[in-house]
C-alpha cells in the first residue's frame, strides 16, 4: 500500500513538472489511433461479434437444441407485454439509482479523508480496500449466513430486525442488495476518489487558508469541484455496476419473493438458463444494453465530461 | 435464414462447446480430445460425492469391454445447464444423467434419445429388473428413455423426536393430527415446521403431496400433459384451501423465506430444536449425518405424508425424486457397448456399492443387500416405503419441462406468504408451458 501512495503522489508532480516546461495542452502529444488497434480489435472479436450474434438470436425462438427458427418480431413484443420485464426495468434503475446515492457521499468522504498523508491513515485505508479483494459470490454467501434470521445477527438483534424476514419482502430484500453492494463496491470508488483527491494542488488550500476559509469550506469550494471528473468517472462505474447487477441477486434473493427482486440481468439469465428460452433472453440482453449506453450518454452529456475539461485550468 | 441460422449455431455452439471441452477436461481430468476418439463412449453425471460409485463401475465396466468408458463429470448446479449446451454438439455424452420426466422431455422431442426398446427386447431385465413405479417415471410418449442409475428419493416428514415429546405431540398420521401438533408446538414457542422458502423447491414439496393426497395422482398427471382445467377443479381448490390453513396456523413460521436448506438452514432449524418438522427428500438423512451426527442417533424421527380424510390419492402414494436415470443419445456409435454398460445398473456390485454411499437403489434384487446399507433400519423404511406405493410422484419442477420451473417457483414462494391468493395461483399455473 505504501509503495502504491508514493508512487501516485510522485506521478502528480510529475505532471505538474511537465506542464511547468510549457507542454502544449492541445492533445498535440497524444497517441494516435494506431495505439487503440490491439484493444480495438480485441473489443471487435469479444464485443462486437457476441453483439451482433445476440442481435441475430433475439429474432429466432431457440432452446439450446437444434437450429434456431426465426421467429420475426415475436421475443420483441412478447418482452414488452411481459410485466416482469418492465418491473425488472424498473427494479434495475432502482438499484442503480439506490446505489450511485448511497455509495458516492460515503466514497467521497472516505476518499478525500484517505488522501491525507498520516501513518494510521494508510493503515486504516489499507483494511477499507480488503472487501474489494473478495470475490462477489463470496461476499453475497458471506452477507447471506449473517443476514439468517435463526442463526444470524437477526437472531440477537430483534429489536432491530423484528423476524428477520429480511428476504421475505422487498423493501428489505432490496435493502440487502444495496447494503451489499455498497459493502463490496465503496472501497473501489474510494480508491478512485483518494487518488483525485491527492492530485489536487496544495496551493489551492493555502490560498484558501489564507483568506480565512475553513475545511468545510475547502472540501466544498476546492476538493469537490476539483473531484468533478472522478464523480462522472465513479458514477458511470456504478451505473453500469448497477443495471448489470446479477451476482448478489443470484446468491442473495434469487430474484424473490417472487419477482420482487427480479432486475433485468437475473431475469435473462432466468429465461436462458433456466427456462431455455435463449432468443428472449437475447432481448433482454439487448434492451439492457440499450438502457446503459442510453443513460451513460446522458450522464456523459449532462456533466460535460465530453468536452474533458481540466480540472487543472487556472492553477 | 436456414444458412444463416445454421452459422449462428455453429458459433454459438461452437463457442460454447469449446468452453465446456476446458472445462470437461480441467474438472474430470478426462484428458485428450473427447469428440476424437472413437472407441470410447463417454458417461456424463452430475458431479458430486456419488461420483466415486461411478467410477468404480466404469473402471469395472473397462476391465472386460474393448470399447472403453469415459466419466464426465460437472459440478451440481450448473449440470442441468450445461448438458443443454453441449447435446446438440460435438461433445455431446453417450450416455448422461438426468432426472428423467420433463427433464429429458425437450430431447426427445428433438429426436436426440434412443427409445431403449431394442435393448429391452433383446436384454428384458434392463426394465424387469428395476421397481415399475420407478422405472416408470423415464417413460415418455409411451416409451422408455431410461435406465435408474442411482438411489431413489422419496420426501419424508422428518422430525426432532425431543422438541416432540417435550411438547407431548407425536408424529401425526392425519391432517387433523398435523394441524394439532402445529399448534401445540407453536404454543410452545418452536416454529412448528422448518422450511427453506429461500430456495423454493422445498416449499413446492409441500403442494405435490398435498395435491397428491387430495386428488390422488390423476390431477397432476394430466396437469402435466397440458390439461389446464385440473387447476380450477374442486379438488385444486380444496387442497390449497387446506395449505391456506396450515400457513395461517403459523406452521412455517413468519421467516421461511429468508431460509434456505441448500445454506444448511432449515436442517440446522430441524436438528438445534428449533423446529418440530421438516418436510424434505431422503438426502436429509445423510444432510443431517454430516452436519449433526448426535441428533440422528438419538433425536431423528421420520414418517411419511399425512393421509387426508376423504382425499382420492392413495395414503401410500409418495412424492420426490423416484430415481436418476441414464438416458442413451442417439448420435452414440456403440450402442451395443452402451447396452452392456446399462446392464452394470442392477448386479449386485452397484447395489452394494451405492448402499455403502447412502443411497437406495431401486432394482428388485435391493432388498438382499439392505442389510449391508449404511443404516439398515432407515433403508429399510424406505424401500418399503417405495415398493408399496402405488404411484410415486416425480417433483413438480422435473416433470415440467424446464421452461415452466422459474414460474413455478415463483407462484408457489407468492402463494405461501401471500402475495397471490387462490386465483393467481390458479391462474399461474394454467400459464405453465406444458411437457
Amino acid at each position: 500500500m505504501t509503495t502504491f501512495t508514493a508512487s501516485a503522489v510522485d506521478s502528480g508532480k510529475e505532471t505538474r513538472g511537465q506542464r511547468r516546461t510549457g507542454r502544449p495542452v492541445t492533445g498535440v502529444g497524444r497517441p494516435g489511433f494506431a495505439w487503440a488497434a490491439p484493444a480495438a480489435v480485441f473489443f471487435g472479436l469479444f464485443a462486437l461479434v457476441p453483439l451482433l450474434l445476440v442481435v441475430v438470436l433475439s429474432f429466432t425462438r431457440w432452446n439450446g437444441l437444434g437450429s434456431p427458427e426465426f421467429a420475426s418480431l415475436k421475443n420483441w413484443t412478447k418482452l414488452f407485454d411481459d410485466p416482469v420485464m418492465v418491473k425488472s426495468l424498473w427494479l434495475s434503475l432502482l438499484l442503480t439509482v439506490l446505489g450511485v446515492a448511497v455509495q458516492t457521499p460515503i466514497s467521497i468522504l472516505l476518499g478525500v479523508w484517505a488522501a491525507g498523508r498520516q501513518r494510521n491513515r494508510a493503515v486504516l485505508s489499507a483494511i477499507y480496500f480488503v472487501p474489494l479483494l473478495l470475490s462477489v459470490t463470496a461476499v453475497a454467501v458471506l452477507w447471506r449466513a449473517v443476514l439468517d434470521p435463526n442463526f444470524g445477527v437477526p437472531s440477537q438483534a430483534k429489536w432491530l430486525f423484528g423476524d428477520g424476514n429480511l428476504f421475505g419482502a422487498q423493501t428489505s430484500a432490496l435493502g440487502v442488495l444495496v447494503f451489499v453492494s455498497t459493502w463490496q463496491f465503496t472501497p473501489l470508488h474510494t480508491l478512485l476518489y483518494q487518488g483525485a483527491a491527492r492530485a489536487v494542488p496544495q496551493v489551492l488550500y493555502q490560498a484558501a487558508q489564507i483568506d480565512g476559509a475553513g475545511r468545510v469550506r475547502q472540501f466544498f469550494h476546492i476538493t469537490l469541484p476539483q473531484l468533478r471528473n472522478t464523480i462522472v468517472t465513479s458514477t458511470i462505474l456504478m451505473v453500469v455496476g448497477g443495471l448489470t447487477t446479477f451476482d448478489t441477486v443470484l446468491i442473495l434473493t434469487q430474484g424473490g419473493p417472487g419477482t420482487d427482486t427480479t432486475n433485468s440481468a437475473y431475469y435473462m439469465y432466468q429465461k436462458a438458463f433456466k427456462s431455455f428460452d435463449f432468443g428472449m433472453a437475447s432481448a433482454i440482453a439487448l434492451l439492457l444494453v440499450l438502457v446503459a449506453s442510453l443513460v451513460s450518454l446522458v450522464m456523459v452529456r449532462l456533466s460535460g465530461y465530453d468536452k474533458m475539461r481540466s480540472t487543472m485550468e487556472g492553477v | 435464414m436456414k444458412r444463416h441460422a445454421q452459422l449462428l449455431r455453429t458459433a454459438v455452439v461452437g463457442g460454447a462447446s469449446l468452453a465446456m471441452t476446458l472445462s470437461l477436461a480441467a474438472c474430470a481430468g478426462s484428458g485428450g480430445s473427447a469428440g476424437g476418439d472413437s472407441d470410447t463412449i463417454h458417461v456424463l453425471v452430475y458431479g458430486d460425492a456419488t461420483n466415486k460409485v461411478e467410477k468404480r463401475l466404469v473402471d469395472t465396466f473397462n476391465k472386460t469391454s474393448k470399447v472403453k468408458a469415459v466419466l464426465d463429470t460437472v459440478p451440481g448446479a450448473d449440470y442441468q445447464s450445461k448438458l443443454q449446451t453441449i447435446i446438440s454438439g460435438k461433445q455431446a455424452p453417450d450416455v448422461f444423467f438426468n432426472w428423467g420426466g420433463g427433464s429429458i422431455k425437450p430431447y426427445v422431442d428433438a429426436g436426440m434419445l434412443t427409445p431403449l426398446d431394442d435393448f429391452i427386447a433383446k436384454n428384458p431385465k434392463l426394465e424387469s429388473e428395476f421397481l415399475p413405479s420407478v422405472f416408470n417415471t423415464a417413460v415418455v410418449d409411451g416409451k422408455p428413455y431410461g435406465v435408474p442409475m442411482r438411489g431413489t428419493q422419496p420426501v419424508l416428514l422428518f422430525s426432532n423426536q425431543k422438541v416432540l415429546k417435550d411438547a407431548g405431540v407425536t408424529a401425526p398420521r392425519t391432517w387433523e393430527e398435523l394441524l394439532a401438533a402445529v399448534k401445540t408446538l407453536k404454543a410452545k414457542g418452536v416454529t412448528p415446521i422448518a422450511l427453506g422458502g429461500g430456495d423454493k423447491w422445498p416449499t413446492q414439496m409441500w403442494f405435490q403431496y398435498v395435491y397428491d393426497r387430495v386428488a390422488g395422482p390423476e390431477l397432476f398427471k394430466k396437469a402435466a400433459k397440458g390439461d389446464k382445467d385440473v387447476w380450477a377443479s374442486a379438488d385444486s381448490k380444496k387442497a390449497l384451501g387446506m395449505l391456506r390453513e396450515l400457513i395461517d396456523a403459523g406452521a412455517f413460521g413468519t421467516n421461511y423465506d429468508s431460509v434456505k436448506f441448500t445454506d444448511g438452514g432449515s436442517p440446522a432449524l430441524l436438528a438445534t430444536g428449533k423446529a418440530g418438522f421438516e418436510l424434505m427428500g431422503s438426502w436429509e438423512y445423510s444432510t443431517l449425518q454430516d452436519a449433526y451426527p448426535d441428533f440422528v442417533k438419538s433425536d431423528l424421527g421420520y414418517s411419511a405424508f399425512p393421509t387426508v380424510e376423504g382425499g382420492k390419492g392413495d395414503p401410500g402414494n409418495i412424492a420426490g425424486n423416484p430415481n436418476n436415470f441414464y438416458s442413451v443419445l442417439k448420435s452414440t456409435k456403440h450402442p451395443e457397448a452402451v447396452a452392456e454398460f446399462l446392464k452394470l445398473m442392477y448386479s449386485d456390485a452397484f447395489v452394494k456399492d451405492q448402499l455403502s454411499v447412502g443411497n437406495l437403489p431401486t432394482t428388485t434384487n435391493t432388498a438382499k443387500f439392505l442389510d449391508q446399507s449404511a443404516s439398515p433400519e432407515y433403508s429399510k423404511y424406505q424401500y418399503d416405503l417405495v415398493k408399496k406405493a402405488p404411484a410415486f410422484q416425480l417433483s413438480w419442477d422435473q416433470a415440467f419441462p424446464p421452461a415452466a420451473t422459474t414460474t413455478l417457483y415463483q407462484a408457489v414462494q407468492q402463494f405461501f406468504n401471500g402475495q397471490m391468493d387462490t386465483d393467481a395461483f390458479i391462474a399461474a399455473m394454467q400459464r405453465l408451458p406444458a411437457a
